[in-house]
Order: C-alpha cells, then structure tokens, then sequence
C-alpha cells in the first residue's frame, strides 16, 4: 500500500510521532511519500515531494503554472476527475485552477491513502484523494479543531463528506469534530499520540529539595496559557514558596511573558530556557519535581507525557485532551482552566502530599505512559487504520 | 529679530498619531518652523510653517531622494558629507536606506532632532556629532517593556541615553522609568499629552443604575492592552448577574479573542470591532456607559483622556502613569494592575451608581482634562523644551 501524507513540513527531529509512525508504516511493508511546503534539513525517512510555492511576481508565477500544467499533461484522468468533482461543488475556474497549481505534486503521485496531517491542510483539498480514487484521511490534533473553525465557521463541512476516515488524537477531539458540523459520515479512530519510553525514563526522580523545581516545555503561544501559569506563580511568591521555574521553549508570546515574569517580580524564579534538543529536555526534567501544562487549549501533549514518563509530579488544565493525558489525582492532577487561583492552590496541596502519596501518583503515572503510550502500540494502531 | 527655530519631528511615518500630528501643527502657531522627514503614506497637508521632505516606500522614489540630496552635499556640503559617509562606514551595519534617511537630514540641518520613538534612537546619535540637539519623547511600548523584554534595546538605552540633550516624557511614571537606563532626571520634563478640547464636546451622561451596562474599550490590537483578563473580568460580571455589553474596538481579528469569547460562551456579550476613524471613535465613546482600560502598561493612554474630556466613566488600571489622571472617587475607577476580580468588582460598582454620582464624577473628569490637558498647555510647555535645550539651560 502506497501511503501520501500531507504535512506543512517535515517532522524535526524531535517530532517522535510523525516519524515513528511512518517508520512503523515502512517496517510493516508499506510506503511512504511525504507532501509538504517546507523542507526539513535532517528528515530521510520518506522520499519528501515539495510542493509549489507562491510567487509576488505575476511573470514568474504564471510561468510555473504553466510549467505544472505541462507537467500534468500525462494525468489527464486526475486532473479532469478532480476538475469535476470541483465544478460540482460549485468552485469558480480561478479557484480551480489555483488549486491545480498547488496540488499539482499530488495529482501527479499515485497512491492508495491521502492524510492529511492537519485539518487544516486538507481544506480545498478536499477532492484531490477522490480525483486519484484514492481513500482520503485526516488527522485533528488540537489548533485545527479547537481554534480554526472558531475565526473560520463551517471550514469543514464540505471535507466531512468527502473524507473516507478521520484520526483524532483525544476523546474531546472527537466531540470537537462533532461541533463542527459532522454528522458521522465517516468513521473516527483515536489514536494517541506516543513517546519513546525507553528514552524518557528515570531510574531515580529528582527528589524534592528547597527552592521547589517547576518545568515547563512549551511554545510560547497564548494557548499555552503560560501568563495563567506565571500569575499562580506570582501568588506563591507572595505567600513565601521557594521556587525555581524553567520554561523550555520559544514563541510570539516571548516578549509578554517576559514582561510579565518582570511586572509580577519573577525575575529571579522564572528562567526562560529557549528551544532545546529532546537530550537537553530530558535533562532538564531530571532535575524537576512538578510539571505544569496549565494551556488553555490543548490537542493532547506529548511533553505531558514525556514528564510522566520522567517520574515528574503533573499538573495541567482541563483543556481538551489534556484531561486524558493526565488521570486527575491518579497520575496527576487536573485543574479548571484560566483560573491561576486554583493552579497555586493545587500546587499548595501536592507539595503538602507525603513522600509516599507523591510517589504513588508518579508510580501510577510512569506505569500508564510505558503501557498507552508507547511508540510501538501507536505503531501498531496506525497499520490498522490504513488497513480496516 | 531671533531667527525662528527649525524643529525636526520625526517619527518614521508621515502622516504619524494623532498625538504626534498635534505637536506639529500646535508647536508652528509658536512660530516655530518644523521639518518632516521620512516615508509618506498618504499626502500630508500642513501650514506654510511646515516642510515636508519625504519619499514614497518604492525603490524609485527612494532612489531619487537619495540622488537629491546626495547631490546637494556634494556640491553645497562636501565636508560634512564626507563627515558623514566616514561615520557610516565605522558603523558595523550600514547600507544605502541609511543614506536616504540621513542625507535630507543632514542637509536642512535641524536646530533640534526631535525623536517620537525611542527604540530608533541609535540610528539619530550622529546628529550630535553635527552640532544638532536630540531631543527624545518617552511614550508607549518603546521604554515601557521593549527594554524590559529585550536586553539589547535595553544596553542600547543605557548606551545612548547619558547623550541625549532632552527628554520629553509623556507622565510622571514615565521619566523615572528612563532614569533607569542613564536618563538624566534634570533632563526629562514632563510633558502630558493635551486634546483639542473643542474637538470633545462634554455631555452629561443620562445613566440608568442598574440597568444594561455599555462598556466599551478601544486599543490597538496588542498583548500590553491585556483584553484576556478583561474578558475573564466580564466572564466574573456575567456570572454575578450584572447585564452588560461589551464591545472591544481594534481586535475584531484576533485569534486568541476570539477563541476566548467562545470558550467562556460570551459570544452574545462581547463584541470585538476593527479600528475605528477619529468620529466614529469619538461617537462610540459617547455612546458607552464605561471606557474600560485594562491594560498592563501604559503612559497616559489617550483614550482615557477623550473619554474623560466627552464625559464618559473611566475605569483603568492602575498602569503606567494611569493613576496621574484617574482619580479614585473623583475622576474615575483604578484597579490593581492583572486582578480580574478587581477589574469585576469596579464594573458592579459602576452599574450600581446613581445618577447624580455618575455625572459627579464625570464632571470632575471634564475639569481634569480641561485643567491639566489641553494642547495650548501642552504647545507652550514643548516649545519651552526646545527653547532650553538651544539655551542649554535645560
């Protein structure tokens, strides 16, 4: 089976689950093309099909549509079936022809599957699967479901029907689908996202020691709710905790969130790390003794479970799949979002916990990530969902 | 005769903010004459006291500009040219747009180069060099977290700003602010921002306790405005039974809002709106029960003063030089800095209101603006910055 993914980049390094899952798909005898805009500088995994860029200038870009047009002469048969089926939901020729242009890779490309890494990226394609008689996939992972069709009604209804099956990474991700405007057309498969395990993992979790150690690995994007975070911090400072927090990351939002660690007087507790490789993360959350994901909206989090994995106490928010990710008061704890009061509460009551209730939670925790949340299991589930 | 003053105001952009085009036409009926220089976005149209040297954003305007006035120097300038280019050249990072922004400069020969934002300020410490004074307006972003945010504006403040023959800072919490990166105390003066009062015509409110509160706020789309604890706050005035409307101006695009709004299911509530143009601002103030301002930051925002100056209730945090203009129990609402549950408490206290305490408070607003803001106050005190600084007795 030959498997075309469409992402708006190829996976980094760290991006542990895109790769493992296309590694998976090869070691299962399947293959592989990737799609996408943008290069990436160490990704070998697939053979990786650019696809066209934009131009300003109208000489340059008329010439390169004439050029992709030359390039799918030999397609006919795609290219007027996906003509059709764009006619008939009512697309104007300009339209059309825009789309020929940048999808032309696509329609050039024979496979059996079409995915769609991101909802978003299938929006205006959503013929392209069709035109080759190909099945045609989608993947929702939290910023296309939860934020998108929110500045962007109805972007999604005309890809419900065309769809053949959609990934969705969490159970709320699948309720999110269904505000959207689905109505079962299709049919849904969670699939979580999965860690190495075998490289997150800590023989001895670092002990509590005074200042207290919170971590953080997050963009720094408004999602992430990390002002939220600061402000809870902000309170504790103020009843006398000591403590140290880090944040692994970088984002639009750094120059708020350093104003605001300066404004709320963090200065010397908050220390913004930048971007680190997954060596470096994992060092840091040797180190750490609390995790906190206290975002706003969230898919799932694979630095959740990376945390878990590591023996770190967690807290987060309840947005989204982060609810699932994290079991409150089993393997961490939940708190009601955009409420910091209740975020330094909670943290208040888990460094107040006795040794041994701390070490139950991050028993429990380590345990379920090893068992769920393995990259093999996430393997195994992604060769199903091509072949049922 | 003494010769009549030639002032440099310079903000990058012609035409700039409303703030900064007030300073120019208001420092001309001073009989000062001022020069524009920069990129024009659209075509200005000032007094005779006024000259404009500018070009348009394309290669070939910019191209002739720097033809020009290259010209000129050779031929009528040369040394100082030479002066010029020699700097340039020293300079780590230097390219031709330098030349385009310099030569003009360097030809009219300013008495007084005035700077509007501090963060270009390294790019202007050449004029000294020519026997013209700098002179820097302290407002807004620019020494408010930029220097906060970023350590290398903030070096470059601690670098430049020992030089500088002239602060103008826009409130009292600004000047202690550039003390911190080497300005001089004595040589800051506190200027603040003054409206056309003919321009905001005073209405005594009809307000109606208890009833729907029309609350409004106007702000560029940006995170010092800090409309994410707003909408929190009006999520916690929903909750409390209050009825209200609230409409933010300027963000009518911002994903983060938007996203905000629905999640807390305010969508009936909150209103988010493009920019507005000078009336309809001034027309959505009028109609509003409330100018809120929950910002994180800010000199003395503008706003506030038009809303004081039309007789609109002011409630703001107590940011920047905020509290220098709001007055609590006397011209308005101020509430800590980030506190939602501060932010809810002042707008129930609003709604509850009587009348008479309304139109008390904003009657003593309009005296306030009228008072310690007005642009003739605001024209005399910066024509006698620039007259200090040429007399060096600032």
């Amino acid at each position: 089976m030959k498997i075309g993914l469409v992402l708006a980049k190829a996976p980094g390094y760290s991006e542990t689950f895109l790769r493992s899952k296309i590694q998976g798909l090869q070691q299962s005898g399947h293959s592989v093309v990737l799609f996408s805009r943008f290069e990436a500088d160490d990704f070998t995994d697939c053979p990786v099909i650019l696809l066209p860029k934009q131009y300003r200038n109208i000489v340059k870009q008329m010439g390169m549509f004439l050029w992709a047009c030359l390039g799918l002469v030999p397609h006919f048969k795609s290219v007027s079936s996906f003509v059709g089926l764009e006619r008939q939901d009512g697309e104007s020729w300009v339209r059309i022809l825009k789309r020929l242009y940048s999808y032309a890779p696509i329609l050039k490309t024979d496979v059996d599957w079409l995915h769609f890494g991101f909802g978003t990226l299938a929006i205006g394609a959503e013929n392209l699967a069709a035109a080759q008689k190909a099945k045609m996939a989608v993947s929702f992972r939290g910023f296309d479901i939860g934020i998108y069709p929110i500045k962007h009604p109805n972007c999604y209804l005309r890809l419900w029907n065309k769809v053949t099956k959609i990934h969705v990474i969490s159970d709320d991700v699948t309720k999110l689908v269904y505000a959207h405007g689905f109505k079962g057309q299709a049919p849904i498969v969670k699939i979580t996202p999965a860690i190495n395990t075998d490289f997150f993992s800590a023989a001895h979790p670092a002990e509590f020691t005074s200042p207290i150690k919170m971590l953080s690995v997050a963009r720094l994007h408004w999602k992430k709710g990390l002002d939220y975070t600061l402000e809870a911090l902000s309170q504790l400072k103020q009843e006398g905790l000591r403590f140290e927090y880090r944040i692994i990351g970088a984002g639009p939002e750094e120059e708020a969130l350093k104003f605001a660690s300066h404004q709320l007087g963090l200065q010397d507790q908050v220390l913004f790390m930048g971007q680190l490789d997954s060596g470096q993360v994992k060092r840091e959350l040797e180190n750490a003794h609390i995790y906190l994901q206290y975002s706003v909206q969230e898919g799932f989090c694979n630095a959740v479970l990376e945390a878990q994995a590591m023996g770190l106490l967690c807290l987060v928010s309840d947005a989204e799949g982060l609810a699932e990710n994290v079991l409150n008061g089993q393997t961490g704890w939940v708190v009601a979002r955009r409420q910091p009061e209740l975020l330094a509460l909670k943290i208040k009551q888990v460094m107040a916990m006795t040794k041994i209730d701390q070490q139950k939670i991050k028993d429990q925790a380590m345990l379920r990530v090893k068992r769920s949340f393995a990259i093999e299991k996430q393997q195994e589930a992604f060769v199903k969902f091509y072949q049922e | 005769m003494t010769k009549a003053l030639k002032i440099a105001i310079y903000s990058g952009e012609i035409p700039s903010t409303t703030f900064i085009e007030r300073l120019i036409t208001g420092i001309t009926t001073t009989g000062t004459h001022v020069i524009l220089f920069g990129a024009f976005r659209s075509k200005p149209k000032y007094n005779s006291r006024v000259k404009v040297v500018v070009y348009r954003a394309t290669r070939l305007s910019k191209f002739w500009h720097l033809f020009r006035f290259g010209l000129l120097l050779t031929l009528f300038k040369p040394k100082e040219k030479k002066r010029l280019d020699t700097f340039l050249k020293q300079r780590p990072t230097s390219d031709l747009y330098d030349k385009v922004k310099y030569y003009p400069v360097l030809w009219y020969h300013p008495d007084v180069f005035h700077i509007q934002w501090a963060k270009g300020l390294d790019d202007w410490m050449w004029v000294k060099e020519f026997g013209i004074k700098l002179v820097l307006s302290l407002r807004g972003a620019h020494i408010n977290y930029s220097p906060i945010a970023n350590v290398e504006v903030a070096s470059m403040y601690k670098r430049n700003f020992p030089k500088v023959d002239a602060f103008h800072a826009v409130s009292e919490a600004i000047a202690i602010e550039a003390t911190k990166y080497g300005g001089k105390m004595e040589s800051i003066q506190v200027i603040k921002s003054g409206l056309r009062l003919d321009e905001f015509t005073f209405k005594l409110r009809e307000f109606k306790s208890n009833a729907s509160l029309n609350i409004l706020s106007i702000g560029r789309d940006h995170w010092i405005k800090n409309y994410r604890v707003a909408l929190d706050a009006i999520f916690r005035l929903r909750e409390r039974g209050i009825p209200f409307f609230y409409t933010i101006v300027g963000v009518s695009e911002n994903e983060a809002l938007i996203f905000q709004r629905k999640q807390l299911g305010l969508e009936n509530e909150v209103h988010f709106l493009d920019t507005l143009a000078f009336n309809e601002v001034r027309d959505a103030i009028q109609q509003a029960d409330v100018l809120f301002l929950p910002s994180l930051k800010e000199g003395i925002a503008n706003v506030v003063l038009e809303a004081m100056a039309l007789g609109t209730l002011v409630v703001s945090t107590d940011c920047g030089g905020m509290a220098e203009v709001v007055i609590p129990n006397e011209t308005g609402f101020l509430v800590p800095n980030r506190d939602a549950q501060a932010m809810t408490n002042a707008l129930m206290e609003v709604a509850q209101l009587s009348l008479m305490d309304y139109q008390n408070l904003t009657s003593n607003a309009r005296l306030f603006v009228e008072q310690h803001h007005n642009e003739d106050h605001m024209v005399a005190q910066m024509q006698l910055l620039y007259d200090g600084v040429i007399s060096r007795t600032l």
